[in-house]
Order: C-alpha cells, then sequence, then structure tokens
C-alpha cells in the first residue's frame, strides 16, 4: 500500500504536468481519459503532445489497483496505440496521402477522439431532455378500457372434457359422495310460509303446528330463517320466553 | 371558424388530451372530432391551448407525432415525492450508447464499440432495449449479417421528442468524412505553423526531434 503511494508521487514528481488523480471508474473508456487529459490542459487536438500525454495516460492507468478485465483490454490497446504513435513521432514520415502531403500519424486518432467528443456532448445534451417518469409525468392511473373491451376467452369445451377426464382418472372413478334430491324444498317452503302470512301475522307454534314430521319441520324454520335473512318477514318476540310471531314485510310499514 | 368555434373545439381538444393515456396524432383527433374538421383549425386551437397553459403546472407537449399534457419539469421533485420514487438515473455508458444509436441509425454493436472505444455490453443494450429506447430494425448484410439498432417510439415518447428531426443539434452533427478532412486540414496547418512556433512549445520538443 505504502509502496504505491510513494510509486505514484515518485511517478507524478517525474513529469513535468503533475494531474490531480483521478480514478479510472470515472471514465467511459480510453478515450475518454484521453479527452479528459487533452481538455482539461488545453492542448491542441490537432496537435497532441504524444510524449506527455503517453506518460499521463499510462500513470492513470498504472495508479490503479485492480482492474475489471473486460475494461483492461480496452485501456491497454490504446495504451500500446499511444506508445506506437509516439515512436512513429520520432520518425520522418514515410506515409504519403493521394495528394503527396505527409500524413500525421496523430490523424486517425484525432478524428476518433472528436468522433467520440461530439457523441459524448450529445448523450449529456439528452440526458438533459426533460425525460418521462423523471421531470415530467404524465397522468398515471388509466381505466383499463382494454381489460374492459377484451372480450372474454371463449371456452375450449374440449380441454374441459380431457381436464375432466384426467380428474376422474386420478380419483379412479370412486365415488366419494352421494347427493340425495330432497323431498322437501326449502324454496318450496318459503312460498307456503308467505303465502300463510299474507293475511297478517301468525304465531311461529301455530305455523309449525301442522307439519308433518321432523324433516317438514326442519325445513320449514330453514325456510323461516331464509325469509328473514332475506328480509321477507319479520320475527318479534315481544318478551322474554314469549310467543315468537312472524310478520310480513309489508305488514310493518 | 369562429372564435367562438375554436374556443369549442379547444375544450373539446382539451378534454381529449387530458383524458387519453397517450399523445394523441391529428389523424387520432380528427377521428374522434370528425373528419369534416379542417386540421388547420385543429392546430390553432392546440396553439390557443398550448398558450393558454403557458405558465402553468401542466402543459401540452408535442411528442412521437401527438400532442398530450404533462407536468412541468420545475415540478419534479413534487411528483418524486408524491409517488415516492427516486429519480431514474441512466450511466453515462447507456446514455453515449444510446446517443450514437439516436443519431446514427441505423448502427452496428461495432460501430458503438469504434466510437466509444470500448466493448458495449449486451446486458446494457438489453436495458436499453427494455425500456423501448432501442430496437432491433433489421441485419446488417455484411460477413456475420449483425444487428442493426434503431430508436423506438417510447424514446421519443420519453424523452419529449416529436421525431427524430427534434434531436437537439442534430443538423451540427458531423460525420466521419467531414471529421477526417477536418483533421488532415488542421494537422497541416498545423506542420506549417509549427515551423514557426517551435521555440513556444518546449515541452513538446519531446515528439518533435527529428521533425524538422
Amino acid at each position: 500500500m505504502i509502496q504505491a503511494v510513494q510509486a505514484k508521487l515518485i511517478a507524478s514528481e517525474a513529469t513535468p504536468h503533475a494531474l490531480p488523480p483521478v480514478q479510472l471508474d470515472q471514465f467511459e473508456g480510453p478515450l475518454d481519459v484521453l479527452l479528459h487529459l487533452i481538455r482539461s490542459q488545453t492542448m491542441d487536438i490537432f496537435d497532441i503532445p504524444m510524449a506527455v500525454i503517453t506518460v499521463q495516460y499510462l500513470e492513470i492507468l498504472e495508479a490503479q489497483e485492480e482492474m475489471d478485465l473486460e475494461v483492461a483490454g480496452d485501456y491497454l490497446v490504446m495504451a500500446s496505440t499511444l506508445m506506437q504513435l509516439k515512436s512513429r513521432m520520432l520518425l520522418p514520415r514515410p506515409e504519403i496521402d493521394e495528394q503527396g502531403n505527409e500524413i500525421d500519424p496523430r490523424a486517425e486518432l484525432a478524428a476518433q477522439l472528436l468522433a467520440y467528443e461530439q457523441y459524448r456532448m450529445l448523450a449529456e445534451e439528452l440526458n438533459e431532455l426533460p425525460r418521462l417518469g423523471r421531470d415530467v409525468f404524465v397522468r398515471s392511473i388509466f381505466p383499463e378500457a382494454k381489460d374492459v373491451q377484451r372480450p372474454l376467452p371463449e371456452a375450449d369445451l374440449d380441454a374441459l372434457l380431457m381436464a375432466f377426464r384426467a380428474v376422474l382418472k386420478r380419483v379412479g372413478g370412486e365415488v366419494r359422495h352421494r347427493i340425495f334430491s330432497e323431498t322437501m324444498s326449502v324454496r318450496e317452503r318459503m312460498t307456503t310460509v308467505l303465502e300463510r302470512l299474507r293475511k297478517g301475522g301468525i304465531g311461529l307454534d301455530e305455523l309449525l303446528a301442522d307439519e308433518p314430521g321432523r324433516e317438514a319441520l326442519v325445513t320449514t324454520v330453514l325456510a323461516i330463517l331464509e325469509l328473514w335473512r332475506q328480509q321477507m318477514i319479520t320475527v318479534v318476540q315481544s318478551e322474554a320466553l314469549g310467543t315468537i310471531t312472524l310478520l310480513p314485510k309489508e305488514a310493518m310499514t | 371558424m369562429n372564435a367562438e368555434q375554436l374556443q369549442r373545439l379547444g375544450s373539446k381538444l382539451e378534454a381529449l388530451l387530458l383524458a387519453s393515456d397517450e399523445p394523441l396524432s391529428m389523424a387520432r383527433l380528427r377521428d374522434l372530432l370528425g373528419e369534416d374538421l379542417q386540421s388547420s383549425d385543429i392546430r390553432a386551437a392546440i396553439s390557443a391551448l398550448e398558450a393558454f397553459y403557458q405558465d402553468r403546472g401542466i402543459q401540452i407537449t408535442q411528442v412521437a407525432g401527438g400532442w398530450q399534457f404533462r407536468t412541468t419539469p420545475e415540478h419534479a421533485e413534487l411528483v418524486h415525492k408524491l409517488w415516492e420514487i427516486r429519480p431514474q438515473k441512466l450511466s453515462r455508458s447507456a446514455m453515449e450508447t444510446l446517443a450514437i444509436i439516436a443519431y446514427r441509425q441505423p448502427t452496428t454493436r461495432a460501430e458503438i464499440e469504434a466510437l466509444r472505444g470500448v466493448k458495449v455490453s449486451s446486458q446494457m443494450i438489453a436495458t436499453l432495449q427494455e425500456r423501448g429506447w432501442v430496437k432491433v430494425i433489421g441485419r446488417k448484410e455484411v460477413p456475420g449479417r449483425p444487428h442493426l439498432f434503431g430508436t423506438g417510439k417510447q424514446f421519443l415518447v420519453d424523452f419529449g421528442l416529436d421525431s427524430l428531426k427534434d434531436l437537439p443539434d442534430s443538423a451540427q452533427l458531423i460525420d466521419e468524412d467531414e471529421i477526417q478532412q477536418m483533421v488532415m486540414g488542421s494537422i497541416r496547418e498545423h506542420d506549417y505553423e509549427e515551423t514557426d512556433t517551435d521555440e513556444e512549445n518546449p515541452h513538446e520538443n519531446e515528439s518533435q526531434v527529428d521533425r524538422d
């Protein structure tokens, strides 16, 4: 750790342009780092001092304690490009373009930097646009019109039968419950009770007196409870343990 | 159309724009309001509404080929508080990738990588696709047939753009050839200048040995 710090100090002393330390993760890649170096020192992008920039670039790279392998490659490729350019700048230029002009080895890098800088700036401008969900909002709760209009999925009889058959098979055809049709219908009895109440109130005892048998009794009581629940009749008991009277609803009003 | 009719039309438009959950296009508005209406009348009524909402908390925004009511950016924090949300932040790398796709579409991943000088992760492209900002719009007919990326309608909606023409500074965008020429030209100029100004740049001596 101390060694690393010392190495950094020595390295920055060695260069004429000591820069404030920067972290690589602040950058979006080698082009971003180079642009930072060039622009922060107001260097001319068309006349990049290769030796200085290469040293500074390598310094930033070396200062990283650990580098993500995925991004390391891109940075290292640029490092080698810079070193190659630096050495090519030292040589007389053999490359000549169609018009007979010497080709500056830095031209390609400068073009790449300019193109990148342009998109970097456009990205910033794009980011500053008022964005939906960040800066501007629209009404957020919508009637679920789509759900209402959507037709119900059509019932597939075959699928239903197949599913039923599968269940039957699993159960093994065993019938576990037997349902007998009721001889006394609560509904029917409700009608009877209402009919008898039409003339006015009637005592519970009186109503139940002529019921034949236990089953009929239970059914009638159920019918009374159901009628009461549905508020079609009123059940009155004027005193504790007194007679219970049933009144049709109309009689109340 | 007289002033009263225009006023009446404006009031209808106001109702439609408020009740719609997406931007309403001119075609859709004409469809809803009756075909006999002139587009110019609708446009005039919208202009009047726009003026009316000038200094209000909501405004009529022209997005993705339609109109929509939106809150104004100055109240963003208030709405964040109401919805208990944190403003979404996008990484710079995602924004750069999106910018390249938006301005250069159709474009390939290789092109994005060349421009940014770094690898573009599939994860990031997937994130942009999930938001509906980026779409695969075809394949480039070169070996490997790479995907061609472009922006989707949601990109216009979310960035409040009426069309791609409204991208900021798109007119000033310089293409590669122009940059190349610019660089060549500028560097050549420098070569001539340098013969006079060499002494003024002593720190560059290292790189200029043997040049003269």
